[in-house]
């Protein structure tokens, strides 16, 4: 349903190698009166690539996009879209060879219907005479209505903008931005105010839009980007801080320190035996304070020298607890057999933490299939996993 | 929903035909009743709704607020006075200069002045010279990104520009008295009664080709790219447009428009003085439009129309107290009814038609999407079946 990307912008100027990159943004500072929006950012971005930018209020990213645009231009450095430096082209320029922002809160024609709004971004002939009096275009009354059903806007196709309610016009922004056909989108938080549900479904329609556009996401939500994620760039104070999987962004020490605002007094490798433990009493859905209970006691006791430094330990584990990840990374990150051995222990303990005396109550469904995926994923030999299990049960049943 | 929005789309039509109709009737039939004195009053006040026109078109679809008409319309007036003055010049003089011109010592025609003689230059410059100024004004301004509030005040700083230098020149264009005292035109003298009733026939025709003018340029892509610029300007460039261009178009066909309409007037009158770039003049057209309603382009003939004719009965009565009036009616109108007569004839016409008619309220019209819901059809249908059985 999604029109083709392959629009008259890049015809004329070119068809991209594939190893080229489409966006090359090279050692650019932005500087407003001496304050470092952006400081020798360098970033870069493949055709058809989806990348989502997070980053601490202030860390730059709508600077990021202004300077993409051509809103604000760089004080050093240089942006290079397919190829071609960026500076001095006002925006309509820069839009015309195929790039498209969306903004932070939605930006449509209030006083045009969604039909209209549609038609102004579609139509190719962008200057004052060849909108004077060139009629409808083919190309327009065919792409139109395939965008409204794209962003499922079709029944309200001849209703003003301003009727729309707030999702449906970011649905509508993301379809304009679509029907400008360009190479590359620019997207600013769209999930912004948005239900569960509707995020969701942004979620799956931005993933049908990289299919053939490249894509650069900003956005604060982090379930929503685990869910379009592939690769992620945590910008802060205006430079890339790390760039990689979600996993590994959330397991990133730096990372961590930039949103909690302290550095994480556990090892890295303390870390990743959280977030296994994490993953397991997450696997139901949620975190039963039970068994939030043992995780943290266990846990700040397996890391803490002292009793005092385990309960300060307690409350900063608590946070890290909180995210989600996934089993089958945070396993994979794991060292050598002691840790494993712990991690086994600890996630059992968890498991069956509502109910200790009876040792199949509380293990629900879900809980089970987790922990023999655990298993199989730790690699134990069985006996070492029956001489575990056991160690717990008569502990527990002290 | 499709037949429920053919219903209303017929009856905005409806509205603004049949306003345009009772006007165009009413254009029609004031020769035939008027006296010559208030034929001539209506005359101009026609040549006035060419202003509002084009206020209406920078201001109400594409919301920049100009505040300096009146140097557009001066401007349309000199063009054809000049014609005037020249043309009155008797061909055996000595010489060849307008009459004023002997008081001041001036020997020689200014240069500017020799194009003048001509009559298709005049008709060319009426038009031409607001656009050209409009044009050149507004690509300093709109490619400077000058918006909003402080375009308004620009273009108040421009008529006071205009206004102090054609007050000062009085060799050149007989400053503060203006142009007056018009001979022949066309074979004709201007200030008698038939000519006069020519004038009014030919201002409902210019009104009536700039009304369809306007209605071309609004009704395509071009008018929905205005209401986008006013809108969502920044928007818009994001999108791949330069509204810079636009923008200057849009504002030299509304100034080539006012100079039509100062010509027009000028002729009516009489007159053309630098009087008309007063800032308080180019504020009235902008409260004629605001008055009939921004956007609707009817509404601007309308308001100009009423506006005009409450000011010339009020000074004619009770001379003092048309400018409080004026205020009054502005404030009113901007609190009472934002969208203008037209406009909230426009949202609130058919409710009022069907409250007049006596067939009750119009029948609620839910959010499409509920209305298609399939679970709601299901559900509107099993009640549907149970009312019935």
């Amino acid at each position: 349903m999604i029109p083709a990307s392959a629009s008259s912008v890049a015809d004329s100027s070119g068809a991209i190698a594939p190893s080229e990159k489409i966006l090359e943004i090279d050692q650019v500072t932005v500087s407003f009166d001496g304050f470092l929006a952006l400081n020798n950012l360098n970033f870069s971005l493949a055709p058809g690539e989806l990348r989502v930018i997070i980053g601490p209020n202030g860390a730059g990213k709508t600077t990021f996009l202004d300077t993409i645009t051509g809103k604000v231009q760089p004080t050093q450095g240089t942006v290079r879209f397919k190829g071609r430096n960026l500076r001095g082209l006002p925006e309509h320029k820069i839009s015309r060879m195929g790039i498209g922002r969306k903004f932070q809160t939605p930006r449509v024609y209030l006083n045009l219907t969604v039909r209209e709004n549609l038609e102004l971004s579609c139509f190719p002939h962008k200057g004052v005479f060849s909108s004077l009096f060139s009629p409808r275009t083919p190309a327009e009354r065919r792409t139109v209505p395939a965008l409204l059903e794209t962003v499922g806007l079709t029944s309200r196709a001849e209703l003003p903008a301003a009727l729309l309610s707030h999702g449906e016009k970011q649905r509508l922004e993301i379809g304009m931005l679509v029907a400008q056909s360009p190479d590359l989108l620019l997207v600013d938080e769209p999930a912004a105010g948005l239900t569960d549900e509707e995020t969701y479904a942004l979620g799956e329609l931005l993933q049908s839009l990289a299919d053939s556009h490249a894509l650069v996401v900003i956005e604060h939500d982090m379930e929503f980007v685990r869910q379009i994620a592939r690769q992620v760039t945590v910008l802060h104070q205006g430079s890339v801080l790390f760039e990689g999987s979600m996993d590994d962004v959330q397991s990133d020490p730096r990372v961590i320190e930039v949103y909690l605002g302290n550095a994480p007094s556990i090892t890295e490798e303390q870390m990743r035996v959280l977030r296994v433990v994490a993953a397991v009493a997450w696997c139901d859905g949620s975190l039963a304070p039970a068994e939030e209970a043992i995780a943290l006691e266990r846990l700040s006791g397996l890391f803490a020298t002292d009793s005092l430094q385990k309960d300060e330990l307690k409350g900063e584990l608590r946070d890290y607890l909180m995210t989600h990840v996934s089993l089958e990374s945070a396993i994979a990150a794991l060292g050598d057999r002691d840790l494993r051995e712990q991690v086994l222990a600890l996630s059992y303990e968890v498991v069956r933490a509502s109910d200790p005396r009876d040792r199949d109550a509380s293990i629900n469904e879900r809980e089970a299939y987790t922990y023999g995926q655990l298993i199989e994923l730790l690699g134990l030999p069985p006996e070492v996993v029956q001489r575990i299990e056991g160690e717990v049960d008569a502990r527990l049943m002290k | 929903m499709a037949v429920a929005k053919q219903k209303k789309g017929l009856f905005s039509f409806d509205l603004e035909t049949g306003l345009a109709i009772a006007l165009l009737i009413l254009m029609l039939v004031a020769p035939l009743i008027l006296t010559d004195f208030r034929l001539n009053l209506m005359g101009r006040f026609l040549a006035l709704a060419i202003v509002a026109l084009g206020i209406d078109l920078i201001w109400g679809y594409t919301g920049l607020l100009s505040l300096g008409h009146g140097v557009f319309f001066t401007l349309g007036g000199y063009a054809l006075g000049m014609h005037l003055k020249l043309i009155q010049i008797p061909p055996d003089a000595a010489v060849k200069l307008p009459e004023f011109m002997g008081l001041y010592g001036v020997t020689e025609l200014p240069w500017f002045w020799q194009p003048f003689f001509s009559l298709p230059f005049t008709f060319i410059a009426i038009m031409a010279i607001p656009a050209i100024a409009g044009g050149i004004l507004g690509y300093l301004v709109f490619r400077n990104r000058i918006r909003g509030v402080y375009f308004s005040i620009l273009t108040q700083a421009a008529t006071i520009v205009f206004f102090n230098f054609f007050n000062g020149q009085q060799k050149l264009i007989n400053g503060t008295n203006g142009l007056t005292n018009f001979g022949e035109f066309l074979g004709a003298q201007v200030t008698q009664a038939g000519p006069q009733r020519v004038a009014y026939g030919v201002t409902v025709v210019l009104l009536i080709v700039a009304y369809g003018l306007c209605r071309l340029l609004v009704a395509g892509r071009f008018g929905r790219l205005l209401i986008a610029i006013r809108d969502d300007e920044a928007r818009l460039r994001f999108t791949g447009y330069d509204p810079t261009g636009f923008k200057v178009l849009v504002f030299a066909v509304s100034a080539a428009l006012a100079g039509v309409a100062g010509a027009l007037f000028t002729i009516q009158s009489g007159i053309v003085s630098p009087k008309s770039m007063d800032i308080a003049f180019s504020i009235e057209m902008v409260i004629w439009v605001a008055v009939g309603g921004r956007g609707t382009l009817l509404g601007a003939i309308i308001g100009a129309l009423l506006v005009n004719y409450a000011k010339s009965l009020l000074s004619e009565q009770l001379p003092e107290v048309w400018l409080f009036f004026q205020g009054a009616l502005f404030l009113g109108v901007v609190m009472a009814l934002p969208a203008g007569l037209v406009g909230t004839l426009k949202t609130e016409g058919m409710m009022l038609l069907r409250r007049l008619r006596g067939q009750g309220p119009i029948p609620l019209m839910t959010y499409p999407k509920i209305a298609q819901d399939p679970d709601i059809v299901a559900e509107r249908e099993a009640l549907e079946r149970e009312d019935e059985a």
